[in-house]
């Protein structure tokens, strides 16, 4: 046989069998990867908002939000949606939740990070703290969002619309209130004029 | 996204090799000399900011319409593979001296994980078109960057007298750990 | 060419120590250095990378008579590429967590000189059975160094052992062992020490 006939040949016989076993493999795996994906989502959004019964999906100039419904109530219980912005060491995803009227913060928790072990990443979860490990996506709490949050350092925040930066990774600290300072009146303003 | 953050982001403050831990083979084999390091660098350079390219047309233009996104890996490396050849091609036409220095390191780019790291971070991240060209010619430099500077280091070490274990790769990876170091001083540099 | 056959066990342990990948060869030191930040990252990376190896030995060994040289190397890869996207969304699929942790390493797999290597040198010249003990041999070697990598840095980094704390309180984690200098220190020192051994090993 040709040379160059059987070249092609080997190649796209190996490179079609390659394409049916993924394709095979991928209708397999893909509505396991999904259903990860959908209960990763589903945690992310409970540990924002306070008790809901069941969730609405809406898209909103090209942002989700997360309604948290409660049976027999047309008031949600609270809105959650994702803010991304650039941290110290790169890119900080968080899923932050409001009351319904974007007037203070039901709950955030940042989702990704690749800040400082053991500094940045206190931001998730602080191990040194033996009291309350979760102290500082706690803080944000009941957060009033206006004007709009504000970090103190070394001292503990006298008012509703302040939480305390973490000792020795600040940047970080306030790379996160920035992040979401920075998106929310958006989302507020996209939201209300949806609904 | 502030597209000379990102340039200054990819070279720098999340250089490849130092950061991310892509493109420590050729790393270790051609840093000896600045000058071959020099040679290697910017061949990885332009090899990475065309990949960035055709990666980025082949997974958004084929492979997400046609929902064959399962077929990332597969098709980069091909094109890879390919352009690699075609760089091979090209540089020993131009200068034979050029092909020769670099030699079997030519061909092993393919196998340079800078380069699949480069397209596959693209895809995760989502940049744009633009965006994953910048990040390619960003992750270019920065690549070129470590290799240079480790180079330099080694071209110095050698006439140094290195306990006999550690001589070749062992040194090689401690200068390594103390360049790394060096580059985190950059983090915090693109915050605002 | 009637050169007396390496013993199956030769082939086997070859991979281990004098051939180490890592240590010896100096391949696949990417994901090496990626992902050691924890014993077990280490060891579910040498699992991948085993599976890959030893699953593309297979083929391309049964394949061997058949692949035309020209485009052999597009042709292994093509195959190895093809066993990176299965490991990648069996880990995704079942393993999420550990997926998660390995992030984009997993699919660099692909281009872990050590996989084409061995494709280059042993399985396109050899039976499956040998290239299945050589896959056998190099992907151990490769677990060994990764997991010993990963537990090092791990103790003295995080004072954990497979998320198990085994240093008490009185240690404070050297951090800089997860970051990027303590990778590159680890290995070279590793690398150091396993020359090191090696020389006395000849001296006897």
């Amino acid at each position: 046989m040709n040379k160059t006939a059987k070249m092609i040949i080997v190649l796209t016989v190996i490179t079609a069998l390659s394409g049916a076993v993924l394709s095979s493999w991928d209708s397999v795996t893909k509505p396991k990867i999904e259903y990860h994906q959908l209960q990763a989502l589903k945690a992310a959004i409970s540990d924002v908002l306070p008790s809901y019964d069941n969730y609405a999906v809406q898209d909103i100039s090209g942002n989700k939000v997360y309604i948290g419904q409660i049976d027999g109530n047309s008031q949600p219980a609270g809105i959650a949606f994702k803010v991304a912005g650039s941290g110290f060491q790169g890119k900080i995803s968080i899923m932050v939740g409001v009351d319904p009227n974007f007037a203070s913060i039901t709950g955030i928790k940042v989702l990704e990070q690749i800040e400082t072990p053991g500094l940045g990443t206190k931001i998730v979860v602080d191990p040194s703290n033996k009291t309350n490990p979760f102290w500082f996506p706690e803080q944000f709490n009941g957060v009033v969002l206006s004007p709009q949050i504000d970090v103190v350092k070394n001292s503990i925040p006298q008012n509703s619309n302040e939480v305390q930066a973490i000792s020795g990774a600040t940047i970080t600290s306030k790379a996160v209130v920035r992040i979401i300072n920075d998106n929310i009146q958006q989302i507020k303003e996209s939201y209300q004029s949806a609904n | 996204m502030n597209l000379l953050l990102l340039f200054i982001s990819a070279a720098i403050v999340n250089n490849f090799v130092l950061t991310y831990f892509l493109g420590i083979c050729p790393f270790v084999g051609v840093s000896k000399k600045v000058s071959s390091a020099v040679s290697m660098g910017l061949a990885v350079m332009f090899v990475m900011t065309i990949t960035a390219a055709v990666t980025w047309l082949i997974y958004h233009l084929l492979l997400v319409p046609y929902h064959i996104e399962i077929l990332e890996y597969v098709s980069f490396i091909l094109v890879i593979a390919s352009l690699v050849q075609l760089v091979e091609m090209f540089i020993k036409k131009v200068s034979k001296p050029l092909y020769d220095t670099l030699g079997i390191f030519l061909p092993l780019i393919t196998t340079n994980c800078a380069i699949l790291g480069l397209a596959l971070f693209s895809v995760l991240r989502e940049y744009s078109f633009v965006e994953s060209l910048v990040f390619g010619i960003g992750a270019g430099a920065g690549f070129t960057l470590a290799l240079v500077i480790m180079a330099g280091i080694r071209e110095e070490l050698e006439l140094s007298n290195i306990p006999k274990p550690f001589r070749g790769a062992g040194i090689t990876m401690i200068v390594a750990g103390s360049l790394a170091l060096a580059f985190m001083g950059f983090a915090g540099l693109i915050s605002m | 060419m009637a050169k007396k056959p390496i013993p199956l066990s030769k082939e086997f342990l070859k991979g281990l120590w004098d051939d180490n990948p890592v240590l010896r060869m100096l391949l696949g030191l990417c994901p090496t250095l990626a992902v050691t930040n924890s014993a077990i990252n280490g060891l579910a990376m040498g699992l991948a990378t085993t599976f890959v190896l030893i699953s593309s030995s297979i083929i391309i060994s049964l394949l061997r008579k058949v692949i035309p040289h020209q485009v052999r190397i597009a042709g292994y890869i093509v195959i190895i590429a093809t066993f990176v996207t299965v490991a990648d969304k069996f880990l995704a699929a079942y393993l999420p967590e550990i997926s998660i942790a390995l992030g984009p390493y997993v699919p660099l797999i692909v281009v872990n000189c050590l996989i084409l290597g061995r494709q280059e040198a042993f399985s396109s010249k050899n039976g499956v059975g040998r290239s299945i003990i050589d896959g056998l041999g190099m992907g151990l070697g490769f677990i060994f160094v990764l997991v010993i990598l990963g537990s090092i840095r791990e103790i003295l980094g995080s004072a954990t052992l497979f998320n198990m704390q085994i240093l008490g309180d009185w240690f404070n984690p050297w951090m800089i062992m997860i970051l990027p200098p303590g990778a590159f220190l680890t290995l070279g020192l590793l690398i150091g020490l396993g020359n090191w051994v090696n020389e006395r090993k000849v001296k006897i």
